[in-house]
Protein backbone atom coordinates (compact mmCIF):
# COMPACT_ATOMS: atom_id res chain seq x y z
CA UNK A 1 0.00 0.00 0.00
CA UNK A 2 3.03 2.24 0.56
CA UNK A 3 4.15 1.56 -2.88
CA UNK A 4 0.47 1.87 -4.56
CA UNK A 5 0.11 5.27 -2.44
CA UNK A 6 3.51 6.85 -3.55
CA UNK A 7 3.26 5.67 -6.39
CA UNK A 8 0.10 7.27 -7.61
CA UNK A 9 0.92 10.11 -5.95
CA UNK A 10 4.54 10.64 -8.03
CA UNK A 11 3.12 10.14 -11.31
CA UNK A 12 0.40 12.87 -10.57
CA UNK A 13 2.42 15.42 -9.38
CA UNK A 14 4.43 15.12 -12.51
CA UNK A 15 1.19 16.24 -14.00
CA UNK A 16 0.50 18.70 -11.24
CA UNK A 17 2.52 21.66 -9.99
CA UNK A 18 1.06 22.32 -7.20
CA UNK A 19 1.76 18.76 -5.37
CA UNK A 20 4.12 18.84 -2.61
CA UNK A 21 5.25 15.73 -0.97
CA UNK A 22 6.82 16.17 2.26
CA UNK A 23 8.17 12.90 4.72
CA UNK A 24 8.76 12.62 8.12
CA UNK A 25 12.11 11.03 7.26
CA UNK A 26 10.34 7.90 6.31
CA UNK A 27 10.99 6.24 3.60
CA UNK A 28 9.23 5.07 0.36
CA UNK A 29 9.80 3.47 -3.00
CA UNK A 30 10.07 6.16 -5.05
CA UNK A 31 12.96 8.71 -3.22
CA UNK A 32 14.82 9.36 -5.52
CA UNK A 33 12.54 10.18 -8.94
CA UNK A 34 10.76 12.14 -6.23
CA UNK A 35 14.34 14.40 -5.46
CA UNK A 36 15.42 14.23 -9.08
CA UNK A 37 12.13 15.51 -10.46
CA UNK A 38 10.13 17.66 -8.01
CA UNK A 39 13.18 19.38 -6.95
CA UNK A 40 11.39 22.11 -4.24
CA UNK A 41 7.80 19.75 -4.02
CA UNK A 42 9.54 17.27 -2.59
CA UNK A 43 10.73 17.76 1.37
CA UNK A 44 12.72 15.27 3.96
CA UNK A 45 11.54 17.52 6.72
CA UNK A 46 13.14 15.27 9.65
CA UNK A 47 11.30 14.27 12.86
CA UNK A 48 9.31 17.45 13.42
CA UNK A 49 6.49 16.47 12.76
CA UNK A 50 4.34 19.45 14.53
CA UNK A 51 6.43 21.74 12.43
CA UNK A 52 5.54 19.42 9.12
CA UNK A 53 1.57 19.94 9.54
CA UNK A 54 2.09 23.63 9.85
CA UNK A 55 4.34 24.16 6.89
CA UNK A 56 2.23 21.48 5.05
CA UNK A 57 -1.26 23.96 5.94
CA UNK A 58 1.15 27.17 5.08
CA UNK A 59 2.13 25.54 1.42
CA UNK A 60 -2.05 24.77 0.82
CA UNK A 61 -2.73 28.72 1.89
CA UNK A 62 -0.80 29.67 -0.80
CA UNK A 63 -2.16 27.31 -3.20
CA UNK A 64 -0.22 23.88 -2.91
CA UNK A 65 -1.91 20.49 -2.29
CA UNK A 66 0.43 18.79 0.04
CA UNK A 67 0.97 15.31 0.75
CA UNK A 68 2.95 14.51 4.46
CA UNK A 69 4.05 11.11 5.15
CA UNK A 70 5.39 9.10 8.29
CA UNK A 71 4.28 6.42 10.61
CA UNK A 72 1.12 6.79 11.99
CA UNK A 73 1.86 7.93 15.53
CA UNK A 74 3.74 10.43 14.64
CA UNK A 75 2.02 11.92 11.94
CA UNK A 76 -1.05 12.11 13.67
CA UNK A 77 -0.99 11.95 17.21
CA UNK A 78 1.88 14.02 17.92
CA UNK A 79 0.78 16.59 15.94
CA UNK A 80 -2.73 16.07 16.68
CA UNK A 81 -3.60 19.97 17.59
CA UNK A 82 -1.77 21.25 14.27
CA UNK A 83 -3.87 19.07 12.50
CA UNK A 84 -7.26 20.57 14.22
CA UNK A 85 -6.09 24.05 13.73
CA UNK A 86 -4.07 24.76 10.42
CA UNK A 87 -5.25 21.92 8.79
CA UNK A 88 -9.22 21.60 9.49
CA UNK A 89 -10.09 24.78 10.86
CA UNK A 90 -8.12 26.29 8.16
CA UNK A 91 -9.78 23.91 5.97
CA UNK A 92 -6.19 23.39 4.00
CA UNK A 93 -5.70 20.88 0.76
CA UNK A 94 -3.73 18.79 3.19
CA UNK A 95 -3.47 14.73 3.08
CA UNK A 96 -1.83 12.92 5.46
CA UNK A 97 -0.82 9.76 4.92
CA UNK A 98 0.18 7.48 7.78
CA UNK A 99 1.77 4.23 7.71
CA UNK A 100 1.81 1.13 9.48
CA UNK A 101 -2.39 0.87 11.01
CA UNK A 102 -3.26 -0.78 13.38
CA UNK A 103 -0.49 -3.40 14.10
CA UNK A 104 1.61 -3.16 11.59
CA UNK A 105 4.54 -2.94 13.29
CA UNK A 106 3.83 -5.76 15.09
CA UNK A 107 7.19 -6.68 17.08
CA UNK A 108 8.38 -3.11 17.43
CA UNK A 109 6.05 -2.60 20.39
CA UNK A 110 3.16 0.42 21.60
CA UNK A 111 4.85 3.39 20.77
CA UNK A 112 4.30 2.48 16.86
CA UNK A 113 0.95 1.01 17.29
CA UNK A 114 -1.88 3.01 15.36
CA UNK A 115 -4.85 1.60 17.38
CA UNK A 116 -6.81 5.26 18.55
CA UNK A 117 -5.69 7.21 15.46
CA UNK A 118 -9.21 6.73 13.76
CA UNK A 119 -11.09 8.02 16.94
CA UNK A 120 -9.02 10.71 17.39
CA UNK A 121 -8.97 12.61 13.32
CA UNK A 122 -12.57 11.50 13.25
CA UNK A 123 -13.67 13.56 15.36
CA UNK A 124 -11.93 16.97 13.45
CA UNK A 125 -14.72 18.99 11.41
CA UNK A 126 -13.69 18.56 7.15
CA UNK A 127 -11.64 15.89 7.90
CA UNK A 128 -12.05 12.34 5.60
CA UNK A 129 -10.64 9.31 6.81
CA UNK A 130 -9.62 6.73 4.28
CA UNK A 131 -8.76 3.22 5.52
CA UNK A 132 -7.91 1.17 2.51
CA UNK A 133 -7.91 -2.70 2.64
CA UNK A 134 -5.40 -3.86 0.06
CA UNK A 135 -2.86 -2.74 -2.64
CA UNK A 136 -5.04 -2.76 -5.20
CA UNK A 137 -8.11 -0.91 -3.59
CA UNK A 138 -5.68 1.77 -2.72
CA UNK A 139 -4.01 1.90 -5.97
CA UNK A 140 -8.15 2.49 -6.86
CA UNK A 141 -8.59 5.10 -4.72
CA UNK A 142 -5.95 6.86 -4.63
CA UNK A 143 -6.75 8.85 -8.11
CA UNK A 144 -9.85 9.77 -6.34
CA UNK A 145 -8.10 10.84 -2.73
CA UNK A 146 -5.58 13.35 -5.18
CA UNK A 147 -8.60 15.01 -6.86
CA UNK A 148 -10.61 15.74 -3.62
CA UNK A 149 -8.45 17.23 -1.57
CA UNK A 150 -7.76 17.64 1.56
CA UNK A 151 -8.14 17.65 4.59
CA UNK A 152 -7.75 13.62 4.50
CA UNK A 153 -6.58 11.20 6.58
CA UNK A 154 -5.17 8.04 4.37
CA UNK A 155 -4.15 5.27 6.99
CA UNK A 156 -2.22 2.74 4.91
CA UNK A 157 -0.32 -0.68 5.82
CA UNK A 158 3.36 -1.18 6.51
CA UNK A 159 4.17 -2.68 2.99
CA UNK A 160 3.82 -6.14 3.32
CA UNK A 161 -0.44 -5.98 2.21
CA UNK A 162 -1.78 -8.68 0.08
CA UNK A 163 -4.84 -7.80 -2.64
CA UNK A 164 -7.92 -9.60 -1.52
CA UNK A 165 -11.56 -9.33 -2.64
CA UNK A 166 -10.73 -7.61 -5.86
CA UNK A 167 -13.97 -6.42 -7.55
CA UNK A 168 -15.08 -3.33 -9.63
CA UNK A 169 -13.56 -0.32 -8.70
CA UNK A 170 -13.83 1.34 -5.82
CA UNK A 171 -15.68 4.63 -5.18
CA UNK A 172 -14.55 7.01 -2.29
CA UNK A 173 -17.33 7.70 0.28
CA UNK A 174 -18.89 4.67 -1.09
CA UNK A 175 -18.55 0.79 0.76
CA UNK A 176 -17.83 -2.05 -1.51
CA UNK A 177 -19.22 -5.42 -1.13
CA UNK A 178 -16.52 -7.71 -1.43
CA UNK A 179 -18.38 -11.32 -1.10
CA UNK A 180 -22.01 -11.45 -1.10
CA UNK A 181 -24.25 -13.15 1.56
CA UNK A 182 -27.57 -12.40 3.44
CA UNK A 183 -27.85 -14.19 6.86
CA UNK A 184 -25.36 -10.98 8.49
CA UNK A 185 -22.88 -8.55 7.22
CA UNK A 186 -19.18 -7.77 8.26
CA UNK A 187 -17.93 -3.72 7.89
CA UNK A 188 -14.22 -3.65 8.09
CA UNK A 189 -11.88 -1.46 7.14
CA UNK A 190 -7.61 -1.79 6.39
CA UNK A 191 -6.15 -4.98 5.44
CA UNK A 192 -7.90 -6.84 8.63
CA UNK A 193 -10.18 -7.28 5.64
CA UNK A 194 -9.23 -10.37 5.00
CA UNK A 195 -9.78 -12.28 8.05
CA UNK A 196 -13.32 -10.92 7.69
CA UNK A 197 -13.38 -12.55 4.45
CA UNK A 198 -11.75 -16.51 5.90
CA UNK A 199 -14.03 -15.67 8.67
CA UNK A 200 -16.95 -15.60 6.34
CA UNK A 201 -15.18 -18.59 4.50
CA UNK A 202 -15.45 -20.83 7.71
CA UNK A 203 -19.01 -19.70 8.39
CA UNK A 204 -19.81 -21.17 5.23
CA UNK A 205 -19.25 -24.61 6.12
CA UNK A 206 -21.72 -23.93 9.07
CA UNK A 207 -24.50 -22.73 6.23
CA UNK A 208 -23.87 -19.06 7.30
CA UNK A 209 -24.23 -16.63 4.30
CA UNK A 210 -21.98 -13.78 5.69
CA UNK A 211 -21.47 -10.36 3.24
CA UNK A 212 -18.27 -8.72 3.49
CA UNK A 213 -17.96 -4.73 3.54
CA UNK A 214 -15.05 -2.85 2.84
CA UNK A 215 -15.59 0.73 4.14
CA UNK A 216 -12.60 2.21 3.20
CA UNK A 217 -14.15 5.23 3.94
CA UNK A 218 -14.83 5.77 7.47
CA UNK A 219 -15.58 9.99 7.41
CA UNK A 220 -17.93 10.27 5.50
CA UNK A 221 -19.50 7.49 6.11
CA UNK A 222 -21.87 4.97 3.81
CA UNK A 223 -24.62 5.70 5.47
CA UNK A 224 -27.50 4.11 3.21
CA UNK A 225 -24.86 0.89 3.15
CA UNK A 226 -25.61 0.24 6.54
CA UNK A 227 -29.12 1.63 6.65
CA UNK A 228 -30.09 -0.94 4.45
CA UNK A 229 -28.47 -4.11 6.26
CA UNK A 230 -29.89 -2.98 9.36
CA UNK A 231 -33.83 -3.72 7.36
CA UNK A 232 -32.43 -7.00 6.45
CA UNK A 233 -29.97 -9.19 7.93
CA UNK A 234 -30.09 -11.23 11.26
CA UNK A 235 -26.85 -9.36 12.34
CA UNK A 236 -24.79 -6.58 11.98
CA UNK A 237 -20.78 -7.06 12.50
CA UNK A 238 -17.36 -4.65 12.14
CA UNK A 239 -13.94 -5.27 12.27
CA UNK A 240 -11.04 -3.43 12.57
CA UNK A 241 -7.56 -3.29 13.22
CA UNK A 242 -8.00 -0.33 16.02
CA UNK A 243 -9.82 0.62 19.74
CA UNK A 244 -13.32 -0.45 19.71
CA UNK A 245 -13.74 3.15 20.98
CA UNK A 246 -14.34 5.71 18.33
CA UNK A 247 -13.16 3.51 15.65
CA UNK A 248 -15.23 1.90 12.62
CA UNK A 249 -17.30 -0.04 15.04
CA UNK A 250 -18.66 3.05 17.09
CA UNK A 251 -19.01 5.13 13.38
CA UNK A 252 -21.20 1.91 12.33
CA UNK A 253 -22.88 1.89 15.95
CA UNK A 254 -23.85 5.65 15.41
CA UNK A 255 -25.68 5.17 12.53
CA UNK A 256 -27.85 1.85 13.70
CA UNK A 257 -28.63 3.38 17.26
CA UNK A 258 -30.33 6.27 16.01
CA UNK A 259 -32.46 3.95 13.31
CA UNK A 260 -35.66 2.68 14.45
CA UNK A 261 -34.44 -0.47 15.05
CA UNK A 262 -32.15 -2.51 14.15
CA UNK A 263 -30.71 -6.24 14.33
CA UNK A 264 -27.90 -7.71 16.80
CA UNK A 265 -24.92 -5.92 16.65
CA UNK A 266 -20.78 -6.61 17.67
CA UNK A 267 -18.02 -4.47 17.21
CA UNK A 268 -14.63 -6.91 16.77
CA UNK A 269 -11.72 -4.57 17.48
CA UNK A 270 -8.64 -3.82 20.52
CA UNK A 271 -10.82 -3.98 23.75
CA UNK A 272 -9.95 -1.04 25.93
CA UNK A 273 -5.85 -2.34 26.50
CA UNK A 274 -2.57 -2.39 25.33
CA UNK A 275 -0.86 -5.56 24.33
CA UNK A 276 1.85 -6.43 26.99
CA UNK A 277 3.30 -9.31 24.50
CA UNK A 278 4.71 -8.66 21.20
CA UNK A 279 5.46 -10.56 17.93
CA UNK A 280 4.16 -10.12 13.96
CA UNK A 281 0.66 -8.88 13.04
CA UNK A 282 -0.93 -11.72 12.86
CA UNK A 283 -0.04 -12.83 16.47
CA UNK A 284 -0.92 -10.01 17.66
CA UNK A 285 -4.62 -10.04 15.73
CA UNK A 286 -4.92 -13.42 17.68
CA UNK A 287 -3.94 -11.89 20.84
CA UNK A 288 -6.53 -9.47 20.81
CA UNK A 289 -9.12 -11.68 19.47
CA UNK A 290 -9.60 -10.08 15.58
CA UNK A 291 -7.98 -13.00 13.74
CA UNK A 292 -10.85 -14.90 11.38
CA UNK A 293 -10.80 -17.88 13.75
CA UNK A 294 -11.76 -15.37 16.74
CA UNK A 295 -14.49 -13.52 14.92
CA UNK A 296 -15.90 -17.09 12.80
CA UNK A 297 -16.26 -18.15 16.83
CA UNK A 298 -18.34 -15.21 18.03
CA UNK A 299 -20.09 -14.69 15.59
CA UNK A 300 -21.50 -18.59 15.54
CA UNK A 301 -22.42 -18.17 18.84
CA UNK A 302 -24.71 -15.04 17.88
CA UNK A 303 -26.42 -16.70 14.51
CA UNK A 304 -27.01 -20.33 15.38
CA UNK B 1 5.58 54.89 1.78
CA UNK B 2 8.80 53.23 2.50
CA UNK B 3 10.60 56.76 1.95
CA UNK B 4 13.45 58.26 3.56
CA UNK B 5 11.68 58.56 7.26
CA UNK B 6 12.08 62.27 8.31
CA UNK B 7 10.81 63.52 11.67
CA UNK B 8 7.27 64.19 10.16
CA UNK B 9 7.08 60.62 8.98
CA UNK B 10 7.81 59.36 12.72
CA UNK B 11 5.17 61.83 13.79
CA UNK B 12 2.82 60.60 11.66
CA UNK B 13 3.31 57.19 12.53
CA UNK B 14 3.39 57.86 16.08
CA UNK B 15 0.23 59.68 15.45
CA UNK B 16 -1.72 56.66 14.07
CA UNK B 17 0.20 54.47 16.81
CA UNK B 18 -1.89 56.28 19.09
CA UNK B 19 -5.12 55.59 16.86
CA UNK B 20 -4.50 51.77 17.37
CA UNK B 21 -3.69 51.94 20.51
CA UNK B 22 -7.50 54.10 21.33
CA UNK B 23 -8.87 51.41 19.42
CA UNK B 24 -7.74 48.51 21.34
CA UNK B 25 -8.82 49.62 24.21
CA UNK B 26 -12.33 50.66 23.31
CA UNK B 27 -13.41 47.41 21.79
CA UNK B 28 -11.76 45.58 24.52
CA UNK B 29 -13.64 48.31 27.18
CA UNK B 30 -17.04 47.39 25.35
CA UNK B 31 -16.34 44.08 24.72
CA UNK B 32 -15.36 43.13 28.30
CA UNK B 33 -12.98 41.40 26.55
CA UNK B 34 -9.26 40.97 27.31
CA UNK B 35 -5.86 40.95 26.32
CA UNK B 36 -5.23 44.82 26.42
CA UNK B 37 -1.42 44.40 27.40
CA UNK B 38 0.05 42.13 24.87
CA UNK B 39 -2.21 44.13 22.20
CA UNK B 40 -0.71 47.43 22.97
CA UNK B 41 2.87 46.39 23.57
CA UNK B 42 2.56 45.28 19.28
CA UNK B 43 0.69 48.30 18.90
CA UNK B 44 3.85 50.01 17.16
CA UNK B 45 4.92 46.73 15.45
CA UNK B 46 1.95 46.55 13.75
CA UNK B 47 1.52 50.32 12.94
CA UNK B 48 5.09 50.13 11.57
CA UNK B 49 4.53 46.75 9.38
CA UNK B 50 0.72 48.10 8.07
CA UNK B 51 1.61 51.92 7.88
CA UNK B 52 5.59 51.39 6.54
CA UNK B 53 6.71 48.09 5.86
CA UNK B 54 4.54 46.32 3.96
CA UNK B 55 3.84 45.80 0.36
CA UNK B 56 -0.48 45.79 0.82
CA UNK B 57 -3.46 47.20 -1.02
CA UNK B 58 -6.09 47.70 1.59
CA UNK B 59 -8.57 47.72 -1.47
CA UNK B 60 -7.05 44.45 -3.08
CA UNK B 61 -6.22 42.32 0.46
CA UNK B 62 -5.79 38.86 -1.77
CA UNK B 63 -3.38 40.71 -3.93
CA UNK B 64 -1.04 37.92 -4.99
CA UNK B 65 2.18 40.27 -4.47
CA UNK B 66 0.98 41.30 -1.08
CA UNK B 67 3.34 40.98 2.20
CA UNK B 68 1.60 38.33 4.25
CA UNK B 69 1.43 38.95 7.97
CA UNK B 70 0.78 35.82 10.15
CA UNK B 71 -0.07 36.71 13.62
CA UNK B 72 0.75 34.10 15.65
CA UNK B 73 0.00 35.93 18.57
CA UNK B 74 -3.73 35.35 17.92
CA UNK B 75 -4.65 36.86 20.58
CA UNK B 76 -3.69 40.17 20.65
CA UNK B 77 -6.40 40.26 17.80
CA UNK B 78 -7.57 43.43 18.81
CA UNK B 79 -5.05 45.36 17.85
CA UNK B 80 -4.55 43.94 14.57
CA UNK B 81 -8.30 44.32 14.11
CA UNK B 82 -7.44 48.09 14.97
CA UNK B 83 -4.04 48.15 12.57
CA UNK B 84 -6.77 46.87 9.81
CA UNK B 85 -9.04 49.36 10.08
CA UNK B 86 -7.21 52.35 10.18
CA UNK B 87 -5.08 50.99 7.41
CA UNK B 88 -8.35 51.02 5.37
CA UNK B 89 -9.48 47.52 4.94
CA UNK B 90 -12.75 47.56 6.46
CA UNK B 91 -14.49 50.33 8.02
CA UNK B 92 -13.91 51.22 11.51
CA UNK B 93 -17.77 51.02 12.12
CA UNK B 94 -17.02 47.10 11.90
CA UNK B 95 -15.10 46.57 15.18
CA UNK B 96 -18.28 47.84 16.91
CA UNK B 97 -19.17 44.05 16.30
CA UNK B 98 -16.37 42.95 18.38
CA UNK B 99 -17.95 40.95 21.58
CA UNK B 100 -21.46 40.99 20.44
CA UNK B 101 -22.85 37.54 19.73
CA UNK B 102 -23.04 36.23 16.25
CA UNK B 103 -20.15 38.44 15.13
CA UNK B 104 -17.60 36.94 12.80
CA UNK B 105 -15.04 38.80 15.02
CA UNK B 106 -13.16 36.14 17.28
CA UNK B 107 -11.42 37.25 20.37
CA UNK B 108 -8.56 35.15 18.60
CA UNK B 109 -7.64 35.34 14.81
CA UNK B 110 -9.42 33.71 12.51
CA UNK B 111 -8.72 33.71 8.65
CA UNK B 112 -10.80 35.53 6.38
CA UNK B 113 -12.73 36.76 9.05
CA UNK B 114 -12.59 40.69 7.56
CA UNK B 115 -10.23 41.34 4.80
CA UNK B 116 -6.52 41.19 5.62
CA UNK B 117 -6.48 38.48 7.87
CA UNK B 118 -4.19 35.75 6.27
CA UNK B 119 -4.54 32.90 9.30
CA UNK B 120 -6.16 31.60 11.98
CA UNK B 121 -3.80 31.47 15.16
CA UNK B 122 -4.95 31.37 19.16
CA UNK B 123 -3.02 28.45 19.86
CA UNK B 124 0.44 29.57 20.71
CA UNK B 125 3.66 28.26 18.74
CA UNK B 126 2.25 27.44 15.39
CA UNK B 127 2.53 30.98 13.74
CA UNK B 128 6.12 30.30 12.12
CA UNK B 129 5.41 26.66 10.60
CA UNK B 130 2.55 28.46 9.11
CA UNK B 131 4.87 31.61 7.88
CA UNK B 132 7.56 28.80 6.59
CA UNK B 133 5.03 27.32 4.42
CA UNK B 134 3.95 30.07 3.10
CA UNK B 135 7.57 31.57 2.30
CA UNK B 136 8.33 28.25 1.32
CA UNK B 137 5.44 28.70 -1.73
CA UNK B 138 6.09 32.07 -2.76
CA UNK B 139 9.52 31.49 -2.95
CA UNK B 140 8.54 28.34 -5.20
CA UNK B 141 6.82 30.47 -7.00
CA UNK B 142 8.85 33.36 -7.64
CA UNK B 143 6.61 35.56 -6.04
CA UNK B 144 8.80 38.02 -4.00
CA UNK B 145 7.30 38.88 -1.61
CA UNK B 146 7.80 38.84 2.29
CA UNK B 147 6.49 36.94 4.71
CA UNK B 148 6.39 38.39 8.77
CA UNK B 149 5.18 36.23 11.71
CA UNK B 150 4.46 38.11 14.78
CA UNK B 151 5.27 35.95 17.93
CA UNK B 152 4.90 36.64 21.72
CA UNK B 153 7.80 35.83 23.87
CA UNK B 154 5.41 33.88 25.88
CA UNK B 155 4.67 30.88 23.17
CA UNK B 156 8.33 30.56 22.77
CA UNK B 157 8.15 28.12 25.40
CA UNK B 158 5.98 25.76 22.90
CA UNK B 159 8.65 22.75 20.91
CA UNK B 160 6.94 23.45 17.69
CA UNK B 161 8.40 26.96 17.21
CA UNK B 162 12.04 25.56 17.26
CA UNK B 163 11.39 23.03 14.95
CA UNK B 164 9.75 25.62 12.78
CA UNK B 165 13.36 27.75 13.55
CA UNK B 166 15.68 24.82 12.31
CA UNK B 167 13.56 24.30 8.95
CA UNK B 168 13.74 28.14 8.38
CA UNK B 169 17.27 27.76 8.78
CA UNK B 170 17.71 24.83 6.82
CA UNK B 171 15.58 26.04 3.91
CA UNK B 172 17.60 29.68 3.96
CA UNK B 173 13.93 31.64 3.75
CA UNK B 174 15.69 34.60 3.56
CA UNK B 175 11.95 35.88 2.88
CA UNK B 176 11.09 35.37 6.06
CA UNK B 177 11.05 37.85 9.48
CA UNK B 178 10.36 36.72 12.97
CA UNK B 179 8.99 39.57 14.97
CA UNK B 180 9.14 38.59 18.76
CA UNK B 181 7.05 40.76 20.64
CA UNK B 182 9.15 40.50 23.98
CA UNK B 183 7.30 42.46 26.66
CA UNK B 184 8.36 39.32 29.28
CA UNK B 185 4.74 38.51 30.00
CA UNK B 186 2.05 35.51 29.65
CA UNK B 187 -0.68 34.90 31.50
CA UNK B 188 1.30 34.19 34.17
CA UNK B 189 -1.32 34.41 37.18
CA UNK B 190 0.62 33.75 39.78
CA UNK B 191 2.61 36.76 38.76
CA UNK B 192 5.66 35.56 37.07
CA UNK B 193 7.25 36.61 34.02
CA UNK B 194 8.05 34.79 31.15
CA UNK B 195 11.92 34.35 31.74
CA UNK B 196 10.68 32.94 35.86
CA UNK B 197 8.02 30.53 34.04
CA UNK B 198 10.51 29.18 31.48
CA UNK B 199 13.49 31.55 30.70
CA UNK B 200 14.39 32.09 27.53
CA UNK B 201 17.53 33.86 27.55
CA UNK B 202 19.92 34.06 26.32
CA UNK B 203 16.90 34.74 23.65
CA UNK B 204 19.40 36.34 20.93
CA UNK B 205 21.97 33.96 21.19
CA UNK B 206 19.72 30.97 21.00
CA UNK B 207 18.31 32.34 17.70
CA UNK B 208 21.36 33.38 16.36
CA UNK B 209 22.75 29.43 17.02
CA UNK B 210 20.11 28.19 15.16
CA UNK B 211 20.94 30.17 11.93
CA UNK B 212 18.65 33.22 12.18
CA UNK B 213 20.36 36.56 12.04
CA UNK B 214 19.06 38.13 14.61
CA UNK B 215 18.48 42.29 15.44
CA UNK B 216 17.71 43.03 19.06
CA UNK B 217 15.64 46.45 19.03
CA UNK B 218 13.23 48.86 20.84
CA UNK B 219 10.14 48.04 19.64
CA UNK B 220 8.34 51.15 20.66
CA UNK B 221 10.94 53.07 18.53
CA UNK B 222 10.14 53.70 14.98
CA UNK B 223 13.26 54.70 14.49
CA UNK B 224 15.10 51.31 15.43
CA UNK B 225 11.53 49.33 13.92
CA UNK B 226 11.74 50.81 10.17
CA UNK B 227 15.02 49.63 9.11
CA UNK B 228 15.35 46.52 11.32
CA UNK B 229 11.56 45.24 9.56
CA UNK B 230 13.01 46.71 6.01
CA UNK B 231 16.32 44.83 6.03
CA UNK B 232 17.02 42.02 3.94
CA UNK B 233 19.24 39.18 4.58
CA UNK B 234 20.57 36.30 2.68
CA UNK B 235 19.34 34.19 5.53
CA UNK B 236 15.69 34.39 7.42
CA UNK B 237 15.84 37.29 10.19
CA UNK B 238 14.68 37.55 13.56
CA UNK B 239 13.94 41.16 15.12
CA UNK B 240 13.54 40.67 19.27
CA UNK B 241 11.36 44.03 19.51
CA UNK B 242 11.85 44.59 23.35
CA UNK B 243 8.45 46.49 23.96
CA UNK B 244 6.34 47.19 27.35
CA UNK B 245 3.30 45.37 28.22
CA UNK B 246 0.08 47.47 27.58
CA UNK B 247 2.69 50.52 26.47
CA UNK B 248 1.03 54.08 26.46
CA UNK B 249 -1.30 53.44 28.98
CA UNK B 250 1.77 54.01 32.23
CA UNK B 251 -0.63 52.53 34.99
CA UNK B 252 -0.94 49.21 33.13
CA UNK B 253 2.08 49.45 31.73
CA UNK B 254 4.71 46.47 32.76
CA UNK B 255 1.99 44.76 35.43
CA UNK B 256 1.22 41.34 34.53
CA UNK B 257 -2.15 41.52 35.01
CA UNK B 258 -3.27 43.41 32.24
CA UNK B 259 -3.01 40.74 30.34
CA UNK B 260 -6.27 39.29 31.45
CA UNK B 261 -8.19 42.01 33.15
CA UNK B 262 -10.68 44.07 31.45
CA UNK B 263 -10.63 47.97 32.37
CA UNK B 264 -13.69 49.15 34.46
CA UNK B 265 -14.78 52.51 33.20
CA UNK B 266 -13.47 55.14 35.82
CA UNK B 267 -9.93 52.70 34.10
CA UNK B 268 -10.91 52.93 30.93
CA UNK B 269 -11.73 56.54 30.95
CA UNK B 270 -8.49 57.96 32.56
CA UNK B 271 -6.60 55.45 29.95
CA UNK B 272 -7.89 57.26 27.20
CA UNK B 273 -6.85 60.35 28.43
CA UNK B 274 -3.24 59.03 28.75
CA UNK B 275 -4.15 58.69 25.02
CA UNK B 276 -5.80 61.55 23.77
CA UNK B 277 -3.74 63.18 21.25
Amino acid sequence: MRFESINTLYEAALRDERIVFITGDFGHPRTEDFKKNLGGRYMNAGMSEQHIIGMAAGLALEGMKVFVYSIVPFITLRCFEQIKVDVCYHNTDVTIIGAGGGFAYGAAGGTHYAIEDIAALRALPRMKVIVPSSPWETRMLMPQIIAAGGPTYLRIGRGKEIDFGENEAPTLGRSQVLRKGSDATIFFAGPIGKEALDAAEILKQCDLDVEVISMHTIKPIDRDAIALRAGNRRAIFTLEEHSVLGGLGSAVAEILAELPEHPVFLRFGVQDTWPVLFGSQTYLRNAMGISAMHVAEKIKKVLL
Amino acid sequence: MMSALTHEHIRDLEHTAKNIRRTILEIIFRAKSSHIGCSLSAADILTALYFNVMKIDPRHPQKDDRDRLVMSKGHAVSGLYAALAERGFFPQEKLKEYGTEGTNLASHVVRGSVPGTETSNGSGGHGLSLGVGIALALRNKKNNTRVFVLSGDGELQEGSVWEALLSGATHVLDNLTLIVDRNRFQDGQDGNGTDQILALEPLDKKFEAFGWETETIDGHSFIELIPALMRHSKRPRVIIANTIKAKGVPFMEGRPEWHGKCPDEDQYNLALKELAH
